[in-house]
This record gives structure tokens, sequence and C-alpha cells, in this order.
């Protein structure tokens, strides 16, 4: 039995109840009589695994795309796989889409080797390809039921207009919308099937800051609504505002994975306070005698290790005691292109294509 | 297979395709733009009313009876060279692109052949060369006057001569040559492009890459692809016919020769854009890639104009390209009905659509490698 809540669409008071998955159960609002529905998802255990690879290796010549390279996804999770470009994520992803075929290793998907059973896992993919332009003489909705048909299993085609915000554009010609609005389609296509897991390669690159958050939004939704999502992303942003589970490629390996949390305690630096401007040339060694571990950035700019957040107060006490004279200060918290930076030596928007 | 598929995938190309400018252009206005203007400009060999110089240097009886022929002969308008005339001369200052002289002794000739079956006589006929199309007509009209006079003279006894001419004059008007041309250019064109356009631009925009994920299998596309290409080839030919029976009076044969040949076009040029389509990735390479296929195609293999007019190594040349033996059959099935050509013709475009089909069935690949 699964206990949920659902809002009255009339009076907005919250309900409580309860169902087993599957169920389309009868609620009454106590506060003001309307009646509505509440459905229970079919779910999947969480713990169960949509994607396993296994030592994977894509060779093009002598070149090695993809380097015995293993992992899994959990169901239910946004499963980042963040590397810059040409470290491998795309090849990866289409492999696992079976778009391309592997040198050696195995790919799974709910437990299905798709060397063998591809065709069997199709109905349950949806999948957005890197730099995809779909027919540009459909409209937005002919093309929405164009990819519907191609599947036994359909979701409402309606509701997915709505779910991306679409409707306003639904009779648009795919040619006239703008890449914000063709990558919301894209996404609207991998969703026509229903599908369990979606796959959304570079689904941002190339939009305005706009048009990112938009696709952000829409990549939260389907998490809402318990699909697994693969995304493929160079954007470290991305994958610390939706991911679960992050794995980073570089030059084909995987060279960390897990939560933002374990990554960034494991490999990154902690938080640090900067100091901009600091007009003091002996600010450093007073600061050093006092104990604290600190870098000079350049032009008077300084940085120093917080271990704990009550150090700051400390640091900037003995800054106003030494009459140490400096523009402003902000602290800054470690992050993905901390952590890649600390495992590769380069940055991650640095790296060549 | 699933027929729903079929017919979605169907169902979406000719939604794109009326909406698309470029290719209702190219399947609809441009060959009936080609086939108002070529017409157009050829119309007049239809019921023409040649110029033709003579200049009677004998002034017999008998010249100016066989004069008196030609004046009667109701396409010909004969206009008088003075006979004191030099004409190489007289053709040059006069800009003429033929003249025919009827030489000194003409009359005695002719008389002399009445007990002399030895005796002959050549007129002799000025032409420009470059001028294909009223020259050559002048020269068929001219020969048949002249086996008429010899019939009338001796009974068929050769008195009276003049070089040979173009049999491809006598046995059609330009239009009738030309619209079956222009449908198998048109179908061609259609099918090259059609298929370069599925190949090329659905792979860059990952089109290609999205299908291998979904249920759509690959005969179902190219099935959906290929009757979608037979609708295009059949309306463009439709069109083709409507114009040349309602603007040229141009009188078609409908029969199961020229419906099997326009079937076996579009499988050999959609076969052959597959395999362009194949080895040349960038969409607008590909393009050029069809143009230097196709547009050579077009002029060497009888399109706009006759085989015979060509020289014999580029005859040759044509007999090796498939155009030639889809123009030649749709011109056998829908103007001679020679239908045992036809049907020769037919079987080699089958053949060349077989190889070509399946050579670019098996070269189409979605995976990517």
């Amino acid at each position: 039995m699964i206990e949920k809540t659902v809002q009255c669409p009339k009076c907005s008071k919250i309900i409580a109840c309860s169902g087993n998955p599957g169920d389309v159960v009868k609620v009454t609002c106590p506060q003001c009589g309307n009646e509505g529905k509440a459905t229970f998802k079919k779910t999947i255990p969480t713990n169960d695994m949509a994607i396993e690879v296994s030592n994977l290796r894509k060779l093009y010549g002598d070149l090695v795309a993809v380097d015995n390279i293993s992992f899994s996804v959990k169901t239910g999770e946004v499963f980042a796989f963040l590397g810059p470009n040409g470290a491998g994520k795309t090849t990866t992803v289409e492999i696992i889409e079976s778009i391309r075929s592997p040198t050696a290793g195995a790919v799974k998907i709910f437990g299905k080797n798709i060397s063998t059973s591809f065709n069997a896992v199709k109905a349950k993919i949806g999948v957005l390809p890197q730099e995809f332009h779909s027919f540009e003489l459909l409209t937005v909705r002919e093309t929405l039921i164009y990819f519907s048909k191609l599947y036994d299993k359909r979701a409402d085609i309606d509701e997915i207009i709505k779910i991306m915000d679409l409707a306003s554009h639904k009779n648009m010609l795919y040619k006239n919308l703008s890449g914000g609005l063709k990558q919301r389609v894209g996404v609207a296509i991998s969703l026509v099937n229903d599908p369990e897991i979606v796959f959304l390669d570079e689904p941002t690159t190339g939009l305005d800051p706009k048009a990112r958050r938009e696709v952000w939004g829409v990549i939260a939704g389907l998490k809402k609504k318990g699909k697994t999502v693969f995304l493929t992303t160079h954007y470290m942003e991305e994958a610390e505002h939706l991911a679960d589970h992050i794995a980073i490629i570089h030059k084909g390996k995987i060279i960390a994975e897990g939560t933002l949390e374990e990554l960034i305690e494991k490999y990154g630096t902690g938080s640090t306070l900067h100091i901009k401007k600091c007009r003091d040339a002996n600010a450093i060694e007073m600061l050093k005698e006092r104990g604290y571990n600190v870098k000079s950035e350049g032009n008077g700019d300084i940085s120093i290790k917080i271990d704990y957040k009550e150090r700051v107060l400390e640091i900037l006490s003995n800054l106003r005691y030494d009459c140490v004279d400096y523009d402003s200060i902000d602290i800054r918290q470690s992050n993905l292109e901390e952590v890649f930076l600390n495992l590769t030596g380069a940055k991650l928007s640095e790296e060549p294509a | 297979m699933k027929p729903r598929i079929v017919v979605t995938d169907f169902v979406a190309s000719m939604k794109g395709w009326s909406r698309s400018r470029g290719t209702i252009f190219w399947s609809i206005v441009f060959p009936v733009m080609l086939i108002l203007i070529f017409g157009a400009i050829f119309s007049g060999t239809d019921n023409p009313t040649y110029t033709l110089q003579v200049q009677d240097l004998d002034n017999s009886t008998w010249s100016h009876t066989y004069l008196d022929n030609l004046k009667n002969i109701s396409v010909l308008k004969i206009e008088i060279i003075p006979a004191d005339k030099n004409i190489t001369d007289y053709i040059k200052e006069n800009d003429l692109r033929g003249a025919l002289v009827i030489p000194e002794g003409f009359g005695e000739k002719v008389n002399q052949s009445f007990y002399d079956k030895n005796a002959s006589v050549n007129l002799s006929f000025y032409y420009d060369p470059s001028d294909q199309g009223a020259t050559s007509v002048v020269r068929s009209i001219l020969a048949s006057s002249l086996q008429e006079t010899n019939l009338f003279l001796t009974g068929g006894h050769h008195v009276i001569g003049m070089d040979q001419v173009s049999t491809i004059t006598k046995k059609f008007k330009y239009i009738d040559f030309f619209i079956p041309g222009m449908i198998g250019f048109t179908v061609m064109q259609l099918c090259i492009y059609g298929s370069i356009e599925r190949n090329t631009k659905y792979r860059k925009d990952g089109i290609l890459r999205k299908l291998q994920t979904t249920p759509i299998t690959r005969t179902e596309w190219i099935l959906a692809k290929m009757l979608f290409m037979l609708f295009l080839s059949f309306f463009s030919t439709a069109i083709a016919v409507i114009i040349g029976i309602l603007v040229w009076g141009v009188v078609f044969n409908i029969n199961i020769w020229m419906i099997s040949i326009i079937i076996a076009t579009s499988f050999l040029f959609s076969g052959l854009g597959m395999i362009i389509g194949r080895f040349v990735k960038e969409e607008e390479t590909a393009d050029t890639a069809a143009g230097a296929i196709s547009f050579p195609m077009m002029f060497l293999a009888g399109t706009f104009f006759p085989l015979e007019q060509m020289p014999a190594a580029l005859q040759a040349f044509a007999k090796i390209l498939p155009l030639y033996y889809v123009n030649e059959g749709l011109r056998n099935s829908m103007i001679n009905m020679d239908f045992g050509k036809a049907a020769l013709n037919g079987g080699i475009v089958i053949i060349f659509a077989a190889v070509f089909f399946i050579v670019g069935v098996i070269l189409t690949k979605w995976k990517e490698d």
C-alpha cells in the first residue's frame, strides 16, 4: 500500500489517500466535496538497475574512443554523463541506444542484452539524439503524432504538449521554432511512447541561458514523473542542477562517479574565502602566521581555505584587527569544475573539442 | 511489417512535399515550364511555313514545272534567287539558312532520262548544319517531293537526286519527342534528389539515428519512401501528359509498358540516390554529385534532342546511360506504340533498376560506424 497526497483542483486543499501500485482511487475533498481520482503508478523498486554497462570499449582504427568503461544507472534517477567534448560521451550513449556497435563489452537495459534484444527494449526507451532536427515541414503536433504512431504503446500527445508547454506552438512548423523550442520538441518526441528511460544527448548545447533553463525545467519534470533520465552534458552546472548520480568521463575513461556531494567530498577542495583587491602587501604573511592556508590569486586577490564556517568570522576579525584594507569578499563552494580540475589538471570548460 | 507505420511515413512525406515550394517547383512547375517553353520554341515545326530560297539556273519548262510542284507544297513558301547571283555570296549576304539550286541542264537531263536510264541530275541544297530544326525538315520535304517527281517522270527511276535526310524528323513532331523525354528526366530528378535528401539531410539532422531507436524497420521506411516516390513520379507524369494534351494536342498512349517503365525508373534513380548518399555524406556535396551525374545524362540520353543529331561517339556513349532506355522506352510506348521496342527498353530499365535499387538498399544504413 502506497500513501500519497493530492491537491483538490477546486479549493486547493491537500488530501491524503492510499492505494496499491496501478490503482485508480476515488477521492472526495473534505472541504468542498469535489470528487476526483488519484492514480498510483506502477513503480519499479528504485534499487533496480535500468542500465548496466560492462567493460565497454569502442575503437575507431587506432583511436580509443571508449576505454573499457563500466557503470550502472538506477531506475528513476537522473544520471549525468559529464565530460568535455570528445571525451566519449556521445559514443557511449549511442552504443547504449544501439545506434553504434561496440568493439567490446556489453550493455543491458532492464536486464536485457541490447545486442540480442534491442527490439524488445525499443518500446521502453525514448531518445533525443545529439544535434537532432526533426522534419522541417511538419507542425509540432504532426511531428509528435508521426513518432507516436511508430509505437504500439503511445502516450497522450496533447498531454505531452501540455507538459512541455508547447500548446501555443503546436501548429507551428518545426522549421519556424526557436532553438529552445526545437529542443523542447526533441524532448517531447522522446516521450511519445511513454518510455521508462529517456536518453538526452547534450540537450542544451547551443541554447541561450533562458532556453537552457527551460529545458532543465522539462528534465526536472521527467524526474518527477518517475522517468529514468540518462543525460550527457559538458555543462557542469547542468549536472549539478539536475543529476542524482554523475559519472565524469575523460579521454574515454570514467575518472570519477558518485552523487554531487560524494564527488565534491572526495575530489573537491572544500570552501574558500576570496578577498578581492587586498591593499596590504603583508596580508598574506600575516594570515599565514595566524595558521591559515592562504594563496595569492594575483592582482592583490587572496584565497583562504575554510575548514568550517565559523572560520569566516574569525578571519574577518583578524583582517580588521590587522587593519587590512580590501574591496570585497566572497565565499566559494567546491564544484564540479574544481573536481574536474583536480582530477585532470584542466578546466572542464577549457578542454579542447 | 506494419502497414500502419508505412502509411504514417507516407502521409508525413506527402505533408512535407505539399508544403515545400522547392519540391513543388521541381515536380510540377519546372516540367510544365519546360514543356511550355520547348513546345513554344519548336511549335513552328508542327504546321509550319518554311521559306525556301530557290535559284533556277536552268530556266527550262522542266525547271518551271518542278518549281510549280514545290510551290504547291503547302508548308513551303518559295522565294526566287536571281540566276545571276553567286549563290554562296547571296546566302552569306542575306543570312539564309538554306537554299536550293536547280542546276543548268536540269531540263535537258530530265528529257534525256526518258530514253537514257543512266541520265540523272543533282539539285544542290545549301544548308547551315548548326540549324538542325528547320533545315532538316525542309530537306525531308524536298526528299519526298523529289521521290514524287521521280515517280512521275520515270515510274520511280532515279533521275533527280539529293542528299539523304534524317529519318527522325519524319517520324515525330518535336513536342511528341520532347514530352516523354521530359517525363523521364523529371522522374529521374525527383527520385535522385529525394533519395539523397533522405540519406544525407536526415543523417545530418539525426533523424536516421532517431529512427534506429524506434520500432520502424528499415524495410518499412524504404517501402514508405518508395510509395511516396511512385506517387510523385506518376503525379508529375500526369501533369506532363495533361499539358501535352491540352496545350499541344499530343496523342499519348497510356499502357502497361509506360507504367512499368515509370515504376522501374523510380526504383532505378532512387537506388542511384541511395548509392550517392552513402558515399557522399555532406548534403551540399551530395547535391553536386547528383547534378554531376544527372545533368550530363539529361543532355546525352536524348531528352531534349534526338540522338541522331549527336556525334557517333556520343551516340555510343548514350547507350550505356539508363536514362536513354527510359526515354526511348517511354517514346516507343507512349508515342510510337512500338511495343516490341518498348518491351526491350523497359526490360533494360528493369535490369538497371534491380541492380541500382538492391545495391542502394544494401548500402543504406541507419547504424553509425
